[in-house]
């Protein structure tokens, strides 16, 4: 038995990715067919007018660009509030620490349709709905969180000792956190930004009710194509392109994507 | 140890800011809506606790209560062995562990609202995978009439879409193990199963609470991915919890839909709590 587990692991695996690539090759095939009526393809044969059609429309162009803009948005406002957050939850202990990781961490559970009427008036009466701030700032209810632990993860895997040095050597507590730990923890805040990215990049429930007008990311530009007849082709090139920036990036972070998530030293 | 530090709380308000504006302040207006009968905003009538006893004595609350607890169940049922199988099945080596972290992840990158559209695709008769395959290993053409074939698609679709996650989650637990554990196991000839049993097992603990609250949390919920697939049907045998609460909102019922959300909310908070005793005893465990 213990002699073939390694090709008992390799097949395990194989199998998994396989069924992990089905639906993407699906995906993938039906993006490079025409599946609507058009002057130039035959419909049911291999085209790269789908792609094409991402590019001239003009709706679909303006939804990369909102996309890209509210994850921009969303890191900068995270990322910076996460790494003191994660800071103190590693090194610190504060009357009610624990609780208060809870907290957040119970907010990272909560489903955003359960929040989703209040956030659109308080969104509405501080003038964000529409507009890509308005997502951004609502995605924090899940990425602060996840943030947080992730970076704590990467802030307890550095000895405590480095930080007792510096003090000696006469660092302040901020001073230490921007000259010291953050250069050591840089992989850590890529990961923590790509996680950012990844969980606000495919969100909708927040995306739809804050976009009403304006600002349409691309998973609500996608949902405004299925109608009466449908270009399924369209549909799939565009999920296709959706998915290229995080896969390029999750190819960069892929050393680093597992590293974060420890719990308790 | 940590230090006893009370500076703590300033490191961690900027945090507590936000999560106060797009966390707490919302629901406590949702806390406040619940009691009353709101036409518009501006006039609104207090009934207390009506929606509440309302949504509880409803026949159909339970049913999708059920429903959604028997969903949950079974994600976790495959998604945790399945993910730490698949963590465990990671080969050595930086190099292909990065690879097969990152193609196991793809599926976490697929825009939410088009999964279901990419698995009725991948089972549609004529240009389906799946659907030109299935029919000869006796899968019906009209699954979308059976409960059983309905619950097995979109059961099939959350473990491809979530468990990337658990795997990612148990392969980080998996690194924090010295190799001298590996190694004095080895010497005292340790089977593979006594390996993971004593040496791997104990260190994916605290991860997989972690693991296990997530995916129970959202898989409870699910919202977007599962009611496209069919409608909730066949006959609403897959119309789970969270779709009651977004149709509430769609007819904008803001009492019954807010106290809808503080009902699904305390259900939230027992079950993190219920996690965090768990937590602590497996601290507690450790420590000893």
């Amino acid at each position: 038995m213990a002699r073939y587990l390694g090709a008992i692991k390799t097949v395990t695996l194989l199998a998994f990715l396989g069924f992990t690539f089905l639906p993407l090759v699906q995906m993938t095939l039906i993006s490079f067919v025409a599946t609507l009526p058009t002057t130039s393809v035959e419909v049911g044969s291999f085209t790269l007018h789908n792609y094409a059609g991402i590019w001239s429309d003009p709706a679909l162009r303006s939804a990369f660009v909102n996309s890209i803009a509210y994850v921009l948005i969303n890191i900068c406002i995270t990322v910076p509030v996460a790494i003191p957050a994660a800071y103190a939850f590693s090194r610190m202990s504060f009357a009610g620490d624990t609780h208060l990781f809870l907290a957040f961490i119970a907010f990272r559970i909560t489903p955003p349709v359960v929040l989703t009427l209040p956030i659109f008036q308080l969104f509405s009466a501080l003038g964000i709905v529409n507009s890509v701030f308005g997502i951004a700032l609502a995605h924090c209810l899940f990425n602060l969180p996840v943030s947080i632990w992730v970076l704590q993860g990467f802030i307890s895997a550095i000895p405590k000792e480095m930080d007792e040095t510096a003090f000696l050597d006469g660092y302040s507590r901020p001073r230490f956190i921007w000259g010291i730990l953050l250069p050591q923890i840089a992989p850590g805040i890529a990961v923590t930004a790509f996680f950012c990215f990844m969980f606000s990049w495919v969100e909708v429930v927040f995306a739809r009710i804050l976009t009403t007008t304006n600002g349409k990311p691309i998973s609500m530009a996608l949902n405004a194509l299925f109608g009466f007849q449908t270009d399924i082709g369209l549909v799939m090139a565009v999920t296709v392109a959706s998915m290229l920036p995080g896969a390029v990036l999750l190819f960069a972070m892929r050393n680093h994507l597992s590293r974060g998530f420890r719990i308790g030293g | 140890m940590k230090t006893q530090d009370r500076s703590g709380w300033v490191f961690v308000a900027p945090a507590m800011v936000i999560m106060g504006l797009v966390g707490l302040v919302p629901l406590l207006t949702v806390v406040n809506y619940s009691f009353f009968e709101i036409f518009i905003l501006e006039s609104r009538f207090w009934v207390g606790l009506e929606w509440y006893t309302e949504i509880i004595r409803a026949p159909r609350f339970w049913s999708s209560f059920g429903r959604s607890t028997l969903f949950s169940a079974l994600i976790l049922l495959i998604q945790i062995p399945l993910g730490i199988a698949i963590a465990l099945c990671i080969p050595h080596g930086k190099f292909w562990v990065g690879i097969t972290l990152a193609l196991v992840a793809l599926p976490l990158l697929v825009p939410w609202n088009m999964i279901p559209s990419l698995w009725l695709s991948l089972l549609n008769p004529e240009t389906g995978i799946l659907g030109r395959i299935l029919p000869n290993l006796g899968w019906p053409d009209d699954w979308k009439l059976s409960a059983p074939h309905t619950w097995a698609v979109i059961v099939a679709m959350d473990v491809w879409h979530w468990t990337s996650l658990v795997v990612i989650l148990c392969y980080s637990a998996l690194t924090t193990i010295p190799a001298a554990y590996y190694q004095a196991a080895a010497i005292d000839g340790a089977s593979p199963w006594q390996v993971f049993r004593h040496i791997q097992l104990p260190r994916l603990l605290n991860v997989l609470l972690m693991a296990i609250l997530l995916r129970f949390m959202d898989s409870f919920m699910i919202y977007t991915e599962a009611f496209p697939i069919n409608a909730g049907g066949p006959d609403g045998a897959t119309l789970f919890l969270a779709v009651d609460l977004g149709e509430e909102i769609k007819a904008f019922n803001y009492g019954p839909s807010a106290a809808r959300s503080v009902i699904y909310f305390l259900i939230i908070v027992s079950v993190a709590w219920l996690f965090s005793k768990a937590q602590g005893k497996l601290d507690r465990a450790g420590a000893t």
